[in-house]
């Protein structure tokens, strides 16, 4: 695709980040499908990739092609937001390869070299061993680096040019973002001690800061795509940060139930997780608040067209709210209080809300962010959807959706047969797991993922060829 | 000194299925409450389905009750739970009351 459209360095950067973040994107659902099959057939590819390392490379890809997205997203919308060009352009493509690198090089790692000795040379060169934050401590600093850089471009820019509430929220939230990165860095042989700060960064970010990222992207996302007033949408989000950290901060109780730490965590866990759920409804009304005010303004008008001037991408919105409302509200509101998570902990219930909050609260958005980049760089006017966008929406939507009803069964066998019945025994988590449910469930997963991953295939297919489309406006 | 242990009711098996739905339909009828206030506020609904709305609140606070009772949830959260469920009803009042009045203050 040309860039003919783009007027700014940082946008074409934040295409870079993007076409990225699309790659580790299919390399994560890719090792997720081998995981869901070893699942179903132990035998599957063991001892050339075991099943620790398809799910440790199925989610450290998760995270990473987020980062990347996210990282992008900024690029994009800075010059948008501050009416300048990013400040230390040249900075952010160095930081790019340098980031590339560094991940291509961790992956081959995972992947070539899998486990090493339990000794220092593993943790620097190998593999950390924390989940979901494995890379080795070079890989370690040098995300530090990358992400102070990627700091200095923001702050930068965002002290130069025109400092909107949106960039003002982002500012604060990426520092705080990338601070809390470096709590998982540290080394303690104690393991509840380990457990205590590494949750500061897995919490801490999917909870905090990252909602609060995804509420300033559907923010600029609202301005750009239905012209919703910037007032509004500002103050709104300062209601969002506000809801999300004063709930999500605290919150953090609920993964400190069972790790060793002091029983109050019971009492604050559960006070602030149930009040978690408040800014995801209210993130779902500011849409449906905004959506209704533009189209109802535009009617009163006589004018009959829709105010979207994305469909694609204004879908994916859409999802989000929906998406993190159901993954990150339902889904983890039913096992959050310490009476009941005590059964539920650590079956498939917790991946059952892990797979649809992280594609429903993150995901959505940042696909949404891709259909942004593509209608800026063909320059194009009002984008309407094909049929390939309405199939991989569907089908990757309800893949997901399908993958997590099903370990959502599979979760519940194992409460009723693991721990309830067999008080969570040796015995009882193999009995748990021989159940015709549990093994179904686990099948379904599998038929589900391969719909998510044809879904994807089709959104790429999409994503390279909709800016070529005909019948869009431009 | 001894310090008092917390200990948590066991949850009757036949119970857990009642407890995951309940909790499911907090949030869905929840969802509802504020969805239908926010259309009927933008005028994507008639204002007579405001009542239908406060219905579902209502079913929500049902859910709560009888999510946490089935948990045996202690006192503390028990209160936890009426602050969610007042703070629910509040919510929807609250952002429409600043969105409409920022509106105004740039619209008219």
């Amino acid at each position: 695709m040309a860039n003919n459209y783009l007027t700014t360095e940082s946008k074409k950067l934040a295409t870079w980040y993007f076409t990225f973040a699309a790659i580790i994107f299919g390399a994560q659902l890719l090792f997720g499908l081998v995981a869901a099959t070893q699942y179903v057939m132990p035998g599957f590819l063991f001892e050339i990739v075991d099943f620790s390392v398809a799910r440790m490379i199925h989610i450290n890809a998760l995270i990473v092609w987020m980062v990347f997205a996210m990282m992008g997203s900024v690029y994009w919308l800075l010059p948008d937001e501050t009416g300048i060009e990013t400040v230390g352009i040249g900075l952010g493509k160095l930081l790019y390869w340098v980031f590339v690198a560094a991940i291509v090089v961790v992956v081959l790692v995972y992947l070539l070299v899998q486990v090493g000795p339990a000794d220092q040379t593993t943790i620097w060169f190998i593999n950390e061993g924390r989940e979901y934050l494995e890379a080795p401590r070079w890989a370690d600093i040098g995300i530090v680096v990358v992400v102070l850089g990627f700091i200095y471009n923001l702050y930068a820019t965002g002290m130069k040019g025109n400092r909107s509430g949106i960039i003002t929220v982002l500012m604060a939230d990426m520092l705080a973002f990338a601070g809390i990165y470096l709590a998982g860095m540290g080394y303690t042989d104690n393991i509840s001690v380990d457990q205590y700060w590494w949750w500061w960064v897995i919490h801490l970010w999917v909870e905090a800061t990252w909602e609060v990222f995804v509420g300033s992207i559907a923010a600029y996302g609202l301005i750009t795509m239905i012209g919703a007033h910037r007032k509004v949408v500002e103050m709104w989000l300062w209601i969002e940060v506000a809801m999300l950290f004063g709930s999500g901060i605290l919150g953090i109780g609920h993964h400190y139930f069972w790790i060793g730490t002091p029983e109050y965590w019971w009492e604050i866990g559960a006070l602030f997780s149930a009040l978690e759920p408040l800014p995801l409804v209210a993130m779902f009304i500011h849409v449906l608040y905004d959506w209704g005010k533009q189209q109802g303004a535009q009617e009163a008008q006589g004018k009959e067209v829709s105010v979207i001037t994305n469909k694609p991408a204004f879908t994916w919105f859409v999802l989000q709210a929906f998406g993190n409302f159901l993954g990150a509200g339902v889904w983890g509101f039913f096992h959050t209080f310490p009476q009941v998570n005590l059964y539920t902990h650590g079956t498939q219930f917790t991946s059952a809300h892990g797979h649809l909050a992280f594609f429903g609260a993150y995901a959505t958005i940042l696909i949404g962010m891709f259909y942004l980049a593509v209608q800026g760089k063909n320059g194009i006017k009002v984008m309407h959807a094909t049929k390939k966008s309405i199939w991989a929406t569907s089908m990757i939507f309800g893949g997901v959706l399908g993958m997590t009803v099903a370990l959502t069964l599979a979760g519940y066998v194992q409460v009723l047969v693991s721990r309830a019945q067999m008080g969570a025994t040796w015995a009882g988590y193999f009995d748990g797991q021989a159940g015709i449910w549990f093994a179904q469930g686990m099948d379904w997963r599998l038929v589900m993922g391969v719909v998510t991953f044809i879904g994807f295939i089709i959104l790429i297919q999409d994503l390279l060829s909709i800016g070529k489309a005909a019948h869009h406006e431009r | 000194m001894v310090q008092e242990a917390l200990i948590l009711q066991d949850i009757h098996i036949d119970d857990f299925l009642t407890i995951f739905v309940s909790a499911s339909l907090v949030l869905v009828f929840g969802g509802f409450y504020v969805g239908i206030y926010a259309a009927v506020k933008v005028g994507l609904l008639k204002k007579w389905t405001m009542p239908l709305g406060y219905g579902f609140w209502i079913l929500t606070g049902y859910c709560l009750y009888l999510m946490g009772s089935l948990m045996h949830v202690n006192d503390f959260t028990a209160k936890a739970l009426v602050v969610a469920a007042i703070g629910l009803l509040l919510l929807p009042h609250a952002v429409y009351y600043m969105q409409d009045r920022v509106h105004e203050e740039n619209e008219h």
